[in-house]
């Protein structure tokens, strides 16, 4: 087994009790002393979460080819990005299916920046190199010297605001700014993965301890993985590993809305039109129990009966009760009637939309 | 971490209180830390006969789910319905107000420790 990795943070969180598991190739929290439902409360509940997610990967992409480049790996239309914007986007092989699921941040006409996920950094960054051979540009894998961290919560710009050097109001949904947190170079972007108002930031691992503990001194309170699972499962975000893998297309992930299928050539482009002409393999959908009982990964879905598919994330949401994601037969997505087979018993279920719980996210 | 005096417990981390033929059932303190939040209990139907060492309940955390196995044989009498509406209280109160379930003991058990072994089992 390879050892796992840790981030610049890592002492931190054992000295609040943080306890260390193993997530993506790294050590990471998946709670703190207080437990998962305090965490989600604080953050659910006007407080400022926050999360080192510093196992995410960047890849910094420049020249004078970085708009084409991006364009051909990448499913969402870059060339409507305008500077300090976020997108968030996809990276499909040749069969149309995932590689993985990112942000582009575009700096300038020239400099793209991507956030990516930590288990699938080196395979990302392995085609996005074999993919740029025939493009004047320069892909950077910047993820060992970048820290992440994510303020999340109706209190996160108050949190945030003494440490910066820009008014925070001047950053809309899905924009970012080049400025300093705490004196330090960093990328401020207004994303998040919780259904929040809040920030995420990219700091130089030498500035890590300082910004982590000058934001807890503001009052943030520290949030591990269990409790980041239950905010991004309320809102239906995709999750790579679970409602997107190397076995779906955009059309079965209901991801055709960051995947321009008219913006020209891309990796994958052909293969999603060939899929859209003959219809999704399985629909992904949102369900709401009806019943007593946690809906989980992996649970056999039902619809009339039958098992029609599978859970890809499932929870109990402390406001919304038993909910999930869920793959079925494309004929059962709006039709039938729905279970969840639940260690042996069909538990009754019914299809919602998603968010489960209310966004607050600024727009 | 406490572990009473005046329980058997098992090395699934269940505790029994044996009052007579009555035994009343739960999960221990240590169990609960595990788990971590405790957000669904399952219980087993009043009137079910159990044998030693069968999962007759299923508690449920934020990330895991968790079979309860039953310490002594006999039939369930009584459950803690409130766990139903609070499950949280096995995280607050394991051998108080969290109990899951009284069983009229048929006098089978599976292998338990006073504790002074579940300790040392515990430390092991």
């Amino acid at each position: 087994m390879t050892e796992l990795a840790r981030t610049p943070l890592f002492e931190e969180h054992v000295a609040l009790g943080g306890k260390m598991v193993p997530f993506a190739g790294y050590e990471m929290p998946v709670q703190y002393a207080n437990g998962a439902l305090q965490e989600y409360k604080a953050v659910r509940e006007g407080g400022a979460g926050l999360f080192d997610i510093s196992h995410m990967g960047q890849v910094r992409v420049a020249g004078p080819d970085a708009l084409d480049f991006l364009q051909h790996v990448t499913t969402n239309d870059v060339s409507r990005l305008v500077d300090d914007q976020v997108q968030y986007s996809a990276l499909l092989n040749e069969h149309g299916t995932f590689i993985d699921d990112i942000t582009t941040y575009k700096i300038a006409d020239e400099t793209y920046y991507l956030c990516i996920n930590a288990a699938n950094r080196h395979k990302d960054v392995a085609h996005l190199l074999s993919a740029s051979v025939t493009f004047d540009v320069h892909v950077s894998d910047e993820s060992d010297a970048t820290t992440l961290l994510a303020l999340q919560g109706e209190a996160a710009q108050k949190t945030l605001q003494p440490l910066v050097d820009i008014d925070l109001d001047g950053i809309g949904y899905y924009r970012f700014a080049q400025a300093h947190v705490a004196g330090s170079e960093a990328i401020i972007s207004r994303t998040g993965y919780t259904g929040e108002d809040g920030f995420e930031l990219y700091l130089p691992n030498t500035a890590a301890v300082e910004i982590w503990h000058k934001l807890l001194a503001g009052g943030a309170i520290p949030i591990g993985l269990a409790a980041r699972d239950m905010l991004r499962t309320e809102m239906g975000y995709a999750l790579y590993g679970h409602e997107i893998s190397a076995d779906v297309t955009p059309i079965e992930a209901n991801l055709m809305w960051i995947t321009k299928l008219d913006k020209g050539e891309f990796i994958g482009r052909a293969a999603v039109a060939a899929r859209k002409e003959q219809g999704a393999e399985r629909k992904l959908i949102a369900l709401k129990l009806t019943e007593r009982g946690i809906p989980r990964e992996h649970y056999p879905v039902l619809v009339n009966g039958e098992v029609s598919g599978e859970i890809t994330s499932g929870m109990h949401s402390p406001m919304a009760g038993g909910v999930a994601l869920a793959y079925v037969k494309p004929e059962h997505a709006a039709e039938g009637q729905l279970a969840v087979e639940i260690r042996g018993k069909a538990v009754a279920a019914e299809r919602t939309r998603t968010p489960f719980v209310r966004s607050n996210v600024r727009k | 971490m406490t572990i009473p005096a005046d329980l058997k417990y098992t090395k699934e981390h269940e505790w029994v209180r044996l009052e007579g033929d009555i035994a009343t059932l739960g999960i221990s303190d240590h169990a609960q830390e595990a788990l971590g939040d405790i957000v669904f209990v399952e219980l087993p139907e009043v009137g079910r006969e159990i044998a030693p060492g069968e999962a007759f309940a299923v508690v449920e955390s934020v990330k895991a789910v968790s079979d309860v196995y039953a310490p002594v044989g006999g039939e369930i009498i009584e459950v803690n319905s409130e766990l139903e509406a609070e499950p949280e209280k096995v995280n607050t109160d394991p051998y108080g107000a969290g109990w899951i379930a009284k069983v009229k003991t048929s006098g089978a058990s599976a292998e338990l420790l006073d504790e002074a072994a579940y300790t040392l089992y515990l430390e092991e």
